[in-house]
């Protein structure tokens, strides 16, 4: 080290790794990584409750592995922008002095840096595409019980065809049995959400639309509707009740045929 | 200016028309079209639906207004005189620019680019300030569970026009103040490429601005923004003044962008290369050019909506072979591009600050441009995100997911280059360089929080939840907005004259950060708990949550009356500018304070780029 050169000087023959701001910003990153992934998840685990059906699970487990494949690269910006804030601070209504160097590109940064925002990218996709196929492949089982389900303002109503002409205003439903969901709307677009069973279709007036989900646990859950459907949008909601295969038999048998015939929903099989 | 009036009649004329006299002749020709179509429109057949006929006199009235205020303003004039086979005199082209002519100006035709900034950024703020205001109804209505206060048809309407202002508000927060009154300067040209589509462009806005109004009295707009079909074709009247409004506010868009697109692809300055173009000029740009695809189509799918409304036609009617997933196609191939329209610009703002307020060069220029052009070129293939749970095409989902997640390299290029901006840059600590902070920590959030809502299963979960209504505000409000702001204290000084109060500023922002963190985070926590969009009462589970948004919204409500009052004083008296406060190397701080009608007397001739700050290192 020569006493002539000045600090900026020393600072760009060092090597990079050996450079006080660097090793900062790496003790930064893992320790901004750590916070941001640790909280963000609990922040959503708290928020998202227990689930109630595998759907679901795969849902809070998507979510959580997206919170933990982003958390390095928010920690990795937050670094940076903290080791900016701490460093060579200026105050005052003229401008400082400028930079020391005129760095205007880098191409290995560049390089490193669109690498790694398509491995990041990528992985999304895949995980996501490996959870749709799953969904996709609920849709087709043909052992799933079938529900016709239809929204009009303000109200869902729910059929069950193999049944007696059975219509209820609360959803019931057998634990640990697939079922497919029929859905359509007598009036405007609506959205049928199962919300603690993770699936979600919009009921739509003259087309019938499917989803699938196996409920795993027995218990109360919510239905609400999730899309703007006109005066009391925000009252249209009611219950999934989700009880043992003996006690659904008995619910359904107990019902009175209330007259209606069962519509058929293109593409149920039973 | 007095005495070429004086001389001829058709001169007068000219000077005749203003604001008040838009005003007057539109509704004079409203009322007269409504009370003709109230005489003389046939009942309706039996077999018609509702409304019919009311939705034709509306539609009809509105329709008068805005051709007789377009007429009052003096936006025909123009044409007026191609047809007779004249042109504008030069003097009428310098009464036109608002030449000598004072405070009157805001409120004629004017076509002076300066004078447009100006307007939009008044009009910006009123827009803000209204749309605020519901903000605030919507988030006292919601402090506590159960039903609230307001009705919910009242409700459902202040939510609809809440998000259409708020969307209409940040399309032009950016592109509006500072792509017409600084974009010129900044590219070295006297005016833009067509000054009276400047103008015209700004007066579409105060002409839509009414209809948007009328419909709060006759129904409201009880749809949401996204006004859905076949909820838009049993909605009441109000429906037709959104319609109105967004086929008016279409044109002054498409007329915008194709008035910037040909400013900056033709009227740069001598020299000025397209590498040496500033990136503020490139976000603005992609902006428009967004627009330019994206408006048409906005426009026409509100057009075949009040044909339902009023013709009886079945675009989207199921019942008579239309479908409501067209309506939701055509609205969100508009309403994709529409989100990069808002953030785009905001975000290309504060890449042209970093180097100012780091005093060092912006960090790699070329992957600053692709960025841009990458989340432009993908953003038009993107709409079916939004109808992912529609039912519409299940087929589509994963290509849909594919150019989705795809979007993430490009907007991750404008991290890089602000980040890489900052790295041992000489921090200024002012306002706008705290903004870039704030917009990389919020915009971090917003495109985080995307990649969940592109993934299908996840946002089988999250889809119409309050998590999607926390997410776009993290990107348009705080990506978005916190740009537009630092934009406004950044210019400021050579748009009055005058520099923003700092001290206020600097409490606006601060409060309006902390109070924006607070509310949408609480909003996300709803969200992930299941609490769907757009409702007017809630269950007790979600009380917490709710009540912490509220908080964070009044804390949000004071820091931008904060900043109102930052504005209006120092625009008032505040302490004169000088010409470079800044010490920036963009054109437009060449230019006096303030700054001359023709903003340069001999044209500037550009030999480097605008960043050339720092010292050689060896």
């Amino acid at each position: 080290m020569s006493d002539l050169r000045s600090p900026e000087q020393s600072y760009f023959q060092s090597k990079w790794w050996k450079r006080k701001d660097v090793r900062e910003v790496v003790v930064l990153w893992i320790v901004f990584t750590g916070l941001i992934g640790y909280f963000s998840t609990k922040f959503q685990n708290i928020a998202m409750g227990k689930p109630a059906s595998e759907t679901m699970e795969n849902v809070i487990h998507l979510i959580t592995t997206f919170t933990w494949a982003s958390s390095p690269v928010a920690g990795f910006v937050a670094a940076l922008a903290v080791e900016a804030l701490i460093q060579k601070r200026h105050h005052g209504d003229n401008p400082p002095p400028e930079a020391d160097h005129e760095i205007s590109s880098s191409p290995r940064a560049t390089a490193l840096w669109l690498v790694i925002s398509a491995l990041l990218c990528l992985f999304a996709l895949v995980v996501g595409l490996i959870a749709l196929q799953k969904d996709d492949q609920a849709l087709l089982d043909r052992n799933a019980i079938h529900v016709n389900v239809t929204g009009q303002q303000w109200a869902w109503s729910y059929d069950y065809p193999g049944s007696t002409g059975v219509r209820s205003n609360v959803l019931h439903l057998p634990v640990d049995q697939p079922v497919l969901f029929h859905v359509t709307s007598k009036d405007v677009k609506h959205s049928f959400w199962v919300v603690q069973m993770g699936v979600k279709i919009d009921a739509n007036p003259g087309y019938v639309t499917e989803t699938a989900v196996t409920p795993n646990k027995i218990g109360i859950f919510d239905i609400r509707c999730a899309e703007l459907c006109g005066l009391l949008h925000a009252y249209m909601q009611n219950k999934v009740i989700v009880e043992s295969k003996a006690d659904y038999e008995k619910w359904l048998a107990s019902q009175p045929d209330t007259g209606h015939t069962t519509w058929k929903a293109e593409g149920a099989s039973s | 200016m007095t005495t070429f009036a004086t001389k001829q009649e058709k001169k007068a004329l000219i000077e005749r028309l203003n604001v008040f006299t838009a005003f007057a002749l539109g509704a004079i020709s409203a009322i007269v079209v409504w009370r003709l179509a109230l005489a003389f429109l046939p009942a309706d057949a039996e077999l018609s639906p509702l409304f019919t006929r009311e939705d034709k006199i509306t539609l009809l009235s509105m329709i008068a207004w805005f051709i007789g205020f377009m007429t009052g303003i003096g936006a025909l004039i123009g044409p007026f005189r191609w047809v007779q086979g004249k042109d504008l005199s030069h003097e009428e082209n310098m009464f036109y620019a608002g030449k000598d002519m004072g405070i009157k100006r805001y409120f004629r035709y004017t076509t002076d680019h300066k004078v447009v900034g100006i307007q939009y950024l008044v009009i910006t703020m009123v827009i803000f300030g209204i749309g605020g205001i519901l903000a605030m109804l919507i988030r006292t209505n919601l402090g506590k569970p159960g039903g609230g206060w307001i009705h919910p048809q009242a409700y459902n309407s202040i939510v609809g026009t809440h998000g259409i202002i708020m969307i209409v508000g940040t399309i032009i927060m950016v592109t509006g103040p500072f792509g017409n009154y600084i974009m010129p300067i900044m590219i070295g040209a006297r005016d833009m490429a067509f000054p009276r589509l400047n103008a015209l462009s700004f007066w579409l806005i105060v002409a839509a601005a009414i209809p948007l109004i009328w419909a709060q009295f006759i129904g409201g707009i009880s749809t949401g923004w996204s006004a859905y079909n076949p909820l838009a074709g049993q909605a009441p009247l109000g429906m037709d003044g959104y319609i109105m409004f967004i086929c008016i506010f279409a044109i002054s868009t498409m007329v915008a962008g194709a008035n910037i697109t040909t400013t900056v692809v033709r009227m740069r300055a001598r020299g000025m290369t397209w590498n040496r173009t500033p990136i503020f000029i490139y976000g603005v740009v992609a902006s428009v050019a967004l627009a330019l695809p994206a408006f048409p189509v906005f426009f026409l799918s509100q057009v075949m909506s009040g044909m339902d409304r009023a013709l009886g036609t079945s675009f989207y009617n199921t019942a008579l072979g239309g479908s409501g997933w067209l309506y939701e196609n055509l609205f969100w191939i508009m309403g994709h591009p529409e989100v990069y329209v808002i953030l785009i610009p905001a975000v290309a703002a504060l890449m042209e600050m970093a180097p100012v307020f780091t005093r060092r060069p912006l960090f790699s220029f070329n992957v600053a441009v692709m960025g841009i052009a990458g989340i432009s070129g993908l953003s038009i293939l993107v709409w079916a995100h939004h109808m992912y749970m529609s039912g519409w095409a299940p087929l589509l989902s994963a290509p849909f997911m594919l150019t989705t997640e795809l979007i993430s390299i490009p907007t991750g290029m404008l991290f890089l280059v602000l980040v890489g901006t900052l790295w041992r840059g000489r921090l200024w600590m002012t306002v706008p360089a705290l903004s870039i902070f704030a917009l990389l920590w919020n915009f971090m959030i917003g495109g985080i929080t995307g990649i969940y809502l592109s993934d299908v299963p996840a946002d089988a979960f999250l889809h119409g939840s309050m998590f999607v209504t926390a997410h776009f505000h993290y990107t348009l409000m705080g990506a978005g907005l916190t740009g537009a702001i630092a934009s406004l204290i950044y210019w400021f000084p050579k748009m009055t004259g005058k520099m923003l109060n700092k001290r206020l500023t600097w409490i606006a922002f601060w409060l309006t950060q902390i109070g924006f963190n607070v509310a949408f985070m609480g909003m996300f926590f709803v969200g992930l708990q299941g609490q769907p969009r757009r409702v007017e009462a809630y269950a007790q589970i979600f009380s917490k949550g709710n009540l912490i948004t509220t908080i964070g919204a009044y804390t949000i409500m004071v820091g931008m009356l904060v900043l109102l009052h930052a504005v209006i004083s120092s625009w008032r008296s505040g302490i004169k500018a000088p010409m470079n406060p800044w010490q920036a190397k963009t054109l437009e701080w060449t230019v006096a304070n303030p700054v001359p009608l023709e903003n340069f007397e001999v044209l500037p001739t550009v030999t480097s780029d605008a960043y050339g700050y720092g010292k050689a290192s060896s």
